[in-house]
């Protein structure tokens, strides 16, 4: 592999620090709310993924040391194969929470989904990167058909409600950001407008109880039916107790009380904000608004229509997670179990975002490299 | 690659943040103090611990009054299924009628009490009913006096609740109970207690009262105060022992008494000795005799006219029971003559012998720690009639408590000092250190010690050939006393010719005063006088009583021959 000066002159290293940050700061957090009443072990939450952040740095240096452009090429067979996962869980996958995600290969369990996601984000940038007009409606139909209706059906099937969503929302982002007739794009707010009282009912009564669950809780929480209100309650609890200061890193008290479930995987941030308080949330914002920002200026930057679409699907990807898993911590967003990146305990979950990060710092450094 | 469409997307992206800081905004500081507050409310529980009882402990440390852990059954209605068939298991456990607890049992309720306070042997048949969860036990703590009615009504009792009703657990309530206190303990979200929070270690318990009484002296006294209620068929008695130079109460008994752990007839729950008077009669000679020797209107070799038999005092005879004649005035105290008192009285004059009255600590409180003490009855001199004086003089016109009355003697005792009577010395916490302790306090001097020498002699002829109370000397060492026999009053407010108090008082050695013994014996039949009825009482408590607190015994051989003979 020949690696040329110019691509570490160009290494994004602030992009890099910026999840490195995030990544050790997660740690910290997942230390801090695991922590044991009393003589108790400490669980190893914190070592583990510390290995797995190991594992992700890997990955990241393996995926930027390649040239994305062979991404390109592979696009579809990767997509192809991320949906034959998908469909292997629903047959071989173990059970979690009600739903199964799961594949255990040897020891290690992960979640074919969070590795569908990137190769769903390839697949359609090689698409879109290919068709240079605005699309119409039949193209848009052409374009759900082919790339998002069977993985959005076997999500659906799981069910992981959350993960379905997100392919939905980058689906939508990234086609509007390929630019779209102005039919399509009535016609898109039309449906929204249209169809979420009539589908709502249809998708209510295919709806798992537990997520009818979820969605009953966020609407009124008094009623609870299974303790999902109880989760919102006490994560507004957690958040709010912190205040403005904070405090103080390992003087939480809701995630080792055991008020607050979830504590270290999908509401870590509420343990963060509890410990280091309003200005420490706003700061942890602050850094991913500029992930988010860094990934942007790649985009535009980037030297093909591939790249660009590349780096935008990534983008919404991480702002969908971070958007919805936080507004779920503050009550504003149902709970559909989505971790936050980076911080969030989970292993595939990790990898897979540093894998996003990788193709960013990929796409970002080779913006000057000729075509051969 | 249009710029514009990405803005466009990237603004809503901006928008869910801002939203979500918005949130934070309002969570983390609007809403913050409130949800801080839950957070903390949540995790720190406040429980209240109530505290053990104190207990009560005489001057030796020996318990009198302390707690036993027992349990307390109660049901749970909306577990139980059956309810006639649970109450056929549990009616011999129970006081309620088969009835009332099969209602209780089908109460829509999920806790109702069945029996409270069930002793151990019930509590294990119980549990082995296998009830539960359709009844379960609640630990609670039962009064126990070890003693039964020792000093039932100096202890007094409290009620089902472990609260006060009686005697010093009820004046001494708040110190024996204890404050509950308000432990802070963390609780996790199962409701778990966190190690730290310790949440039974440590009893607490209330502070205990460590008292002047003797158990076995108050025992003496409440043999003989029986003996005596059952020999005369007396309708009540009363009897202390204090030491006089400290004013310790080291014994108080009243018959008939109760028992403390099942208090029956509340008639019989007062503390006699200072919540009811009596006109002390005679026994009030002594306070009229050391106010004259005080004042120098008389010395003991004063001789007073009694031949006469009786003394018109302003339009009214007072007699003397028994015929006397010239007497001198350390007799006229010896043979209780009322007409030689009357005429000591009147040398003495109304004002300063009411001054010596109210000195000698009558009319007024003693002072005393013990609950529900009254003043006695004492007019002053404005409101005397032109009789008063000479009713006052035998003992009448006034009325006191035993323990007024004993107190007095005291300061004759003791040289003259009225002292404060007490009987709680010291209050100690649970770990037996000492909260606060009491000491003896002198109220005021009242007479001198010359006059209290020349007064204890008199009064030590009082026992002695030719005195009221030959029966109440003691076998070795010599007794200074008084006897009284006083008519009751009639509720036509006449004196009454068959109910008398006939009472003693007096202390031993009065060279060298130990003890001062008080014994009042209401509507004793067959016998009224004093001497009769009281003083034997006198004299077997103080006999036991110095054998008890080892006086020695001076060989006294004309005194023993004396007391043996009557």
């Amino acid at each position: 592999m020949k690696l040329d000066r110019r691509l570490i002159t160009n290494f994004d290293w602030l992009m890099l620090g910026l999840v490195l940050t995030l990544s050790i700061v997660g740690i910290a957090t997942i230390f801090s709310a695991t922590r044991p009443i009393g003589e108790a072990p400490h669980p190893t939450f914190y070592l583990r993924q510390s290995v797995w952040m190991g594992i992700s740095l890997v990955g990241l240096i393996s995926v930027v040391s390649m040239d994305y452009r062979w991404f390109h090429r592979f696009s579809y067979p990767f997509f192809a194969l991320g949906v034959f996962m998908l469909g292997v869980i629903l047959v071989a996958g173990h059970k979690g929470m009600g739903a199964q995600r799961w594949l255990a290969i040897g020891p290690v369990s992960f979640q074919p989904s969070e590795i569908t996601k990137i190769s769903f984000i390839m697949a359609l940038s090689r698409h879109l990167a290919e068709t240079s007009k605005l699309l119409n409606m039949r193209d848009v139909a052409r374009i759900f058909l082919v790339f998002l209706a069977v993985p959005l059906g076997l999500l659906l099937a799981q069910p992981d409600l959350g993960t379905g969503l997100m392919f939905v929302f980058i689906f939508t982002a990234m086609l509007l950001v390929a630019g779209v007739k102005r039919q399509v794009l009535i016609a898109l707010v039309l449906t929204v407008a249209l169809a979420v009282p009539f589908l709502g009912s249809v998708f209510w009564s295919g709806l798992k109880q537990y997520q009818k669950n979820r969605i009953v809780a966020f609407v009124k929480p008094e009623m609870d039916p299974s303790g999902i209100g109880y989760q919102i309650a006490q994560s507004k609890i957690t958040v709010g107790s912190g205040g403005f200061l904070g405090k103080g890193y390992t003087k939480g008290t809701q995630g080792v009380l055991r008020f607050l479930p979830e504590k270290h995987t999908d509401f870590v941030f509420s343990i963060f904000a509890e410990e280091w308080g309003f200005i420490g949330s706003v700061i942890f914002i602050g850094f991913f608004l500029l992930i988010l920002m860094r990934g942007l200026e790649t985009a535009v930057k980037a030297k093909d229509r591939y790249g660009y679409f590349l780096s935008v699907g990534i983008v919404f990807l991480l702002a969908f997670y971070f958007t919805v898993n936080i507004g779920m911590t503050l009550g504003l967003a149902p709970v559909v179990g989505v971790p936050l990146p980076f911080m969030s305990y989970g292993g595939t979950a990790l990898v897979t975002n540093y894998l996003a990060i990788a193709i960013l710092i990929n796409v970002k450094m080779r913006r000057f490299e000729l075509f051969y | 690659m249009n710029k514009r469409r990405v803005t466009f997307l990237f603004i809503i992206v901006l928008l869910g943040f801002l939203s979500v800081t918005i949130r934070l905004v309002d969570l983390m500081v609007l809403e913050h103090e409130r949800l801080a507050e839950r957070a903390h409310n949540q995790h720190v529980k406040m429980e209240s611990i109530k505290p053990r009882r104190g207990a009560i402990y005489d001057n030796r440390m020996r318990e009198l009054a302390v707690n036993r852990k027992v349990e307390s059954l109660y049901g749970v209605p909306r577990e139980i299924g059956d309810p006639a068939l649970v109450a056929r298991k549990l009616s011999p456990y129970v006081r309620m009628s088969d009835r009332t607890l099969v209602k209780r049992l089908s109460l829509d309720k999920s806790f109702v009490w069945l029996e409270r306070k069930l002793e151990d042997s019930a509590v294990q048949r119980i549990k082995r009913l296998n009830l539960s969860p359709q009844v379960g036990f609640v630990p609670e703590t039962r009064r126990t006096y070890p003693k039964g009615s020792l000093g039932a009504h100096v202890i007094g009792f409290v009620n089902m609740d472990n609260k006060g009703s009686e005697g010093l657990e009820l004046k001494y309530d708040e110190i024996l109970r204890g404050r509950s206190r308000q432990r802070q303990h963390g609780m996790d979200a199962h409701g778990r207690a966190l190690s730290n929070g310790g949440l039974y270690s440590g009893s607490t318990m209330g502070d205990s009262l460590v008292l002047t009484l003797d158990e076995d002296l108050q025992y003496i006294v409440e043999k003989e105060l029986f003996n005596a209620v059952k020999k005369w068929k007396a309708s009540s008695a009363v009897s202390i022992l204090m030491e006089p130079d400290t004013g310790r109460i080291l014994a108080m008994a009243v018959s008939p008494t109760f028992s403390p752990e099942r208090p029956d007839k509340p008639e019989h729950w007062r503390n006699r000795a200072v919540t009811d008077v009596y006109e002390p009669g005679s026994t009030f000679k002594s306070i009229l005799a050391a106010a004259a020797l005080e004042e120098s209107v008389a010395r003991p070799s004063d001789r007073f006219d009694c031949s006469k038999g009786y003394i018109e005092v302003g339009g009214r005879k007072i007699r003397d029971d028994h015929r006397h004649k010239v007497l001198s005035f350390a007799e006229v105290i010896q043979k209780s003559s009322n007409v030689g008192a009357v005429k000591i009285a009147q040398r003495l004059g109304k004002n300063r012998f009411y001054g010596y009255i109210r000195s000698f600590g009558f009319g007024a409180k003693t002072g005393s720690d013990l609950p529900g003490e009254v003043r006695g009855l004492l007019r002053a001199p404005e409101r005397w009639s032109g009789s008063s004086i000479g009713a006052l003089a035998v003992g009448y016109e006034v009325a006191v408590t035993p323990l007024q009355l004993l107190n007095a003697y005291c300061a004759i005792a003791n040289g003259g000092v009225l002292m404060r009577p007490y009987i709680v010395s010291e209050i100690i916490d649970a770990d037996g250190r000492t909260v606060r302790s009491f000491s003896p306090k002198p109220i005021r001097r009242v007479i001198s010690k010359k006059t209290s020498a020349i007064l204890t002699g008199i009064l030590e002829k009082v026992v002695q050939e030719g005195g009221t109370a030959v029966r109440a000397s003691v076998l070795g060492n010599p007794v200074a006393g008084k006897t009284g026999t006083a008519r009751k009053l009639n509720s036509n407010g006449r004196y009454s010719r068959t109910r008398y108090v006939s009472s003693f008082v007096g202390f031993v050695p009065s060279d060298k005063p130990r003890l001062a013994i008080i014994v009042v014996v209401d509507e004793p039949k067959g016998a009224i006088y004093g001497g009769e009825v009281a003083a034997p009482v006198f004299r077997n408590i103080a006999e036991h009583a110095l054998i008890y607190l080892n006086v020695p015994r001076e060989n006294n051989g004309n005194i023993l021959l004396v007391s043996d003979e009557r």
